[in-house]
């Protein structure tokens, strides 16, 4: 996988390319509108992160320019603006998704991966880890080929988990994900521990090993 | 009161006393005037009477002309010279009929006897003169009322258009739709003034509403940038373990407080929005598919609470912006789950006039403050800007929000009294 991440703030950019660097990745970078809109003309990525507020042009410019050049690069656009007008014109002008800060870094994996996938697709929609398998366009789940059936939350806890395999995920990030940052109802994230919980048995009565840990009580860890 | 109105009136209340009054002054001064003139005439046959007696020492022949008769009676007794004028009836032989006439009695000695002398002159001229003359003034008067009001019916109306065209203009300009005040120049300056003036508003309120977007805008960055950084990096130490379980503690505790600041921030920044009406993606929203959807959220987050719903929903379909609806429904209902105890109930009834949100709560009655920013009841972990931004979303919809406590429940209802929602019903 290869990824280019346009962001001004250095210190942002630099959690995001140490998130995202592990065997098999490639992360390049770029913290102005000139360098990247070099690299983009010059390379191909696999999903270009970016970030709408550069010092020196607007990001939107770039998402117009990527789709000019016909070039099939992924974009997902991280924009510090709450605003509808600038999600929809995003999205209008083929960003894949979008995102805003402030951001966990998982949910950035999880929606990089998204994209990734995809992109990639050859016809076999399904990630393999082990002994799972989760078939996205039938959104089944298997274990050594044996289904599992797990409800709405715990399928996409999981895609979520496989997407940020070896990497712990707090729950704060968990329970955004899957309610959405609106829902202000409380700090303790207790509705988490049950949904994790039931994937987590499910998995092991089907065969799985067991690859969550809960990590200091503060979020968990898959793989 | 209308302008045109108002004017119209005292223009012609001005105008009927004013020209009622000519016509009383004209009546008067010039009846007076006719009635010196016959008083001078008769004066003047008096005189002749006079002259006559004196030359030829007899009377002259009682005559009886057209318009002026005389008689003589001699008196007896005691007289003292006289001289009277008075309104007395004329009798026409011509036309056989009597007709007001003005007289002059006098006195004329002849030979020491004295003789009454009574000159009477028809005053039917005169009479019709006077009458003539207020014909005409009323006629005049009734034209000129009748021309005022068709001027002010016709002319009035076709020049304050342009003025009504710019009021409604005024009244439609909407900051959001950033539409102008347009105008075609008319040849009276207060109009065009009153168009200048407009647009110069306009664009100055335009101006303000951009810089607020602006700063709106680059608040929400240079705060959600820092608070990005401290996210990103809690994530990168997270990866970098092992933590002992204090420390892990205080990561939690971290967290939170950043979760707690960014929503924070969200929230101010969507309650400016909201303030400065900056949300326009409005559409038909049906309410009770949202809540619906809302409530299958919300029983997962409360399971542990083993809090119960009870929905009575209504097919309702209002105008407003889908995220603000989000925003709107995400508020009441954590609200209704927060402040309710483990156990507890939440009725939802929705009806073509109101939502209503009644749950179940041990805290006792809600002090009214919390609708407004940061305040919050003590034990609540909420930031205090939920139901300021619920309300500021009911009021730039016109809808109006209540609350009570009855019965150990918080009830919450919003009345849509909004005609929004009426047009959408009866399309």
């Amino acid at each position: 996988m290869k990824i280019l991440i346009v962001e001004d703030e250095y210190q942002l950019l630099e959690s995001m390319k140490a998130y995202f660097a592990e065997a098999g990745t490639i992360c390049e970078t770029a913290s102005n509108y000139a360098m990247a809109s070099e690299k983009i003309a010059l390379y191909d990525y696999d999903c270009i992160l970016l970030d709408l507020g550069l010092p020196d042009g607007e990001g939107l410019d770039l998402v117009r320019k990527i789709r000019s050049l016909k070039k099939k690069d992924g974009i997902l656009i991280i924009s510090a603006r709450h605003s509808l007008d600038d999600k929809l014109n995003g999205l209008d002008l083929g960003a894949d998704d979008y995102l805003v800060k402030p951001f966990h870094l998982s949910e950035l994996k999880a929606r990089v991966t998204a994209i990734v996938r995809r992109k990639n697709f050859d016809g076999t929609n399904e990630i393999l880890f082990n002994e799972l398998t989760v078939d996205l366009s039938s959104m089944k789940t298997a274990v050594n080929k044996i289904p599992v059936v797990l409800t709405k939350k715990e399928y996409d806890l999981l895609i979520y988990f496989l997407s940020n395999k070896g990497k712990v995920v707090s729950k704060n990030a968990m329970a955004e994900h899957l309610w959405g940052d609106e829902m202000d109802i409380a700090d303790d994230f207790d509705f988490i521990y049950t949904h994790v919980k039931n994937l987590r048995k499910k998995l092991v009565e089907a065969g799985a090993l067991d690859y969550l840990k809960s990590v200091y009580g503060i979020g968990y860890k898959f793989g | 009161m209308k302008l045109a109105s108002k004017y119209n009136r005292v223009n012609l209340i001005t105008s009927l006393v004013v020209l009622l009054f000519t016509g009383v002054i004209y009546y008067v001064v010039i009846h007076f005037i006719l009635t010196e003139k016959l008083d001078r005439d008769l004066g003047v046959e008096e005189d002749e009477i006079k002259q006559y007696v004196k030359t030829y020492q007899q009377l002259p022949l009682p005559a009886s002309y057209l318009d002026q008769q005389i008689y003589y009676r001699p008196l007896t007794g005691n007289v003292t010279e006289t001289r009277d004028f008075k309104y007395t009836t004329f009798y026409n032989p011509k036309d056989k009929e009597m007709e007001p006439g003005r007289s002059l009695v006098t006195i004329v000695f002849l030979k020491n006897k004295p003789y009454e002398v009574n000159i009477t002159k028809s005053r039917v001229e005169s009479e019709d003169l006077v009458r003539i003359i207020l014909l005409i003034t009323l006629g005049v008067t009734g034209i000129l009322l009748i021309s005022l009001i068709l001027i002010n019916r016709f002319a009035l109306t076709r020049l304050w258009k342009p003025f009504y065209k710019i009021l409604l203009q005024m009244k439609d300009f909407n900051l959001t739709k950033m539409n102008e005040i347009t105008y075609s120049k008319s040849d009276i300056d207060e109009f065009n003034e009153l168009n200048e003036s407009a647009n110069l508003m306009a664009s100055r309120v335009k101006q303000d509403y951009k810089d607020l977007r602006n700063f709106t805008d680059n608040a929400s960055h240079e705060m959600m940038t820092p608070l990005a950084i401290i996210n990103s990096k809690l994530d990168t130490l997270l990866q970098n373990g092992p933590f002992t379980e204090e420390q892990g503690i205080i990561l939690d505790d971290i967290y939170k407080a950043t979760g707690r600041l960014s929503r924070l921030n969200q929230g101010l920044l969507l309650l400016t929005k909201i303030e400065n009406n900056l949300v326009p993606d409005i559409q038909v929203i049906a309410l009770n598919e949202l809540l619906e959807e809302k409530v299958r959220l919300f029983k997962e987050l409360a399971e542990n609470e083993k809090i119960t719903f009870h929905l009575n929903l209504a097919a309702v379909k209002v105008n407003m912006s889908k995220y603000l609806a989000d925003v709107l429904l995400n508020n009441l209902l954590s609200n209704a789950i927060k402040y309710n105890f483990k156990g507890g109930q939440i009725w939802i009834v929705l009806d073509q006039d109101s939502i209503q949100i009644s749950n179940t709560g041990n805290d006792g009655e809600m002090d009214l403050n919390l609708f407004s920013r940061f305040a919050k009841s003590a034990n609540s972990e909420g930031m205090g800007l939920g139901l300021a931004i619920t309300k500021q979303i009911c009021s730039l919809y016109n809808f109006s929000l209540s609350y009570k406590f009855e019965t150990q429940k918080h009830w919450f209802s919003i009345l849509f009294k909004n005609s929004d929602k009426a047009k959408v019903l009866h399309r």
